[in-house]
């Protein structure tokens, strides 16, 4: 099974993913985008969130959820630190000594941590191990239709620089201001979960932990996406900026094989994506769930883990 | 045409392992993304200029593992405006410039 989801998020004055502090300026992720004004295209710098930002986010929330099931979390992502089995001193911690089969290495790591067989992983020494991860995201960038009105603007903060009895410090002045640079866009983004991956090898050595474990890693995978987008904690600084805004729309599909919704950065993409799956439908004859809404999100997701539940699949 | 302050510049952000604003340039297919990064090139050049200290011959630098680095000057508006219109023109200036300022320099670099 394979579930994607279309996410459309408000966010007034965040710094959600900054890139780059050089002296005082603390810039926002920005990136190209291409628009059409007039009939022509041009390229617009927008203020974006990057996947990886977004997965760093997932992955913490999955620890939580996997911890709170009594789920396997290795000791690294425990604390947050995604080194994911990098090397022989991070793998030794999960089997020693380590084999040399790249298979038996790979068990072992899938065993011991359900953040690396969701998230993937890569093991950088000899034999190098890798495992995709299966789960997917997209940056986070401005619907088209209201691209032109996204926007980045630097915001002056001050703070107090300690003084000496001089009452001065060197050059430093008695505070210290810096710029951070803030994001306002309706954000678009897509996330992808393959729950066939889950539990199974990725060298073709089938299924790796029992079939009820691998369902209960695929159900904390899901509440772990379900926490992450009701609680709103993804991005950075989130203790002075917490974006204002929130989800405006949610769009859940689950398939048996892999369908991913039409981006939510288009405006038509909750028609496309039903369209899409229609025509799916007829020419495989394969089942699927679809649930859009631009009232509360929470409610899409839980029918969306209903209906996996109703298959026996978590 | 040769635009010496911007290839300093550059060469500086090369010398603190921040090769962002160098591939921009280098890899622009277009002006505005040339644009964009000389404008974020600036604005954090700036910055750093604000916040460096200054050495006994009045010479600003900067402390990176311990080994000063010297700030090459803010680069003067004239220059710039004609580094802009040079691109505007021609794409391949901004590769150009780009690459010089990934080269080692030929005299007075203060490596
Ligand atoms: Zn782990």
């Amino acid at each position: 099974m394979f579930l994607s989801v279309g996410v459309r998020f408000e966010a007034n004055v965040e710094a959600l993913n900054m890139v780059e502090t050089a002296g005082n300026y603390t810039k926002h992720r920005r990136v190209p985008y291409l628009v059409e004004e007039d009939r022509k295209l041009k390229t617009i710098y927008v203020p974006a969130i990057s996947g990886e930002s977004l997965a760093h986010a997932y992955q913490w929330s999955l620890v939580k959820e996997a911890l709170a099931m009594n789920l396997p979390v290795c000791e690294d992502c425990a604390k947050g630190e995604f080194f994911k089995s990098m090397n022989k001193a991070h793998l030794k911690k999960k089997i020693n000594p380590i084999p040399d089969d790249s298979k038996k290495i790979e068990a072992a790591i899938i065993k011991s941590c359900i953040i690396e067989d969701v998230g993937g992983f890569l093991y950088a020494e000899k034999p190098p191990v890798r495992r995709s991860s299966a789960f997917q995201v997209s940056y986070a960038l401005p619907i088209k239709s209201m691209a032109l009105f996204a926007t980045a603007e630097p915001q002056l903060h001050a703070r107090h620089a300690q003084m000496d009895a001089k009452g001065k410090k060197g050059n430093v002045s008695e505070q210290m201001i810096y710029y951070v640079e803030t994001g306002t866009a309706l954000y678009g983004f897509t996330f992808n979960l393959d729950l066939d991956a889950i539990g199974v090898s990725s060298l073709g050595a089938g299924p790796i932990i029992p079939e009820e474990e691998i369902k209960a890693r695929r159900e904390a995978s899901l509440k772990a996406l379900f926490r992450m987008l009701s609680s709103a904690q993804f991005g950075a600084k989130l203790s002075r900026f917490f974006p204002v805004g929130g989800i405006t729309e949610l769009t859940v599909v689950v398939t048996e094989h892999p369908f991913v919704v039409t981006s939510p950065i288009y405006d038509s993409y909750v028609e496309r994506t039903k369209k899409r799956l229609e025509v799916i439908k007829e020419a495989f004859g394969e089942d699927y769930f679809f649930d859009s809404t631009n009232e509360v999100p929470e409610e899409t997701l839980r029918k969306a883990i209903e209906y996996l539940k109703e298959k026996g699949y978590i | 045409m040769d635009f010496p302050e911007v290839v300093n510049m550059l060469r500086f952000f090369v010398r603190m392992r921040n090769f962002g604003y160098v591939d921009r340039m280098g890899n622009a297919l277009t002006y505005e993304p040339v644009e964009m990064a000389i404008l974020e090139a600036l604005r954090a050049f700036r910055s750093i200029h604000e916040s460096a200290k200054t050495d006994e011959n009045d010479r600003k630098y900067i402390e990176k593992n311990g080994k000063k680095i010297y700030l090459p000057r803010i680069p003067d508006e004239e220059e710039i405006r004609t580094f802009l219109n040079a691109v505007r023109k021609d794409m391949s200036v901004a590769k150009r410039v780009a690459t010089l300022a990934l080269a080692f320099p030929s005299k007075g670099g203060e490596e």
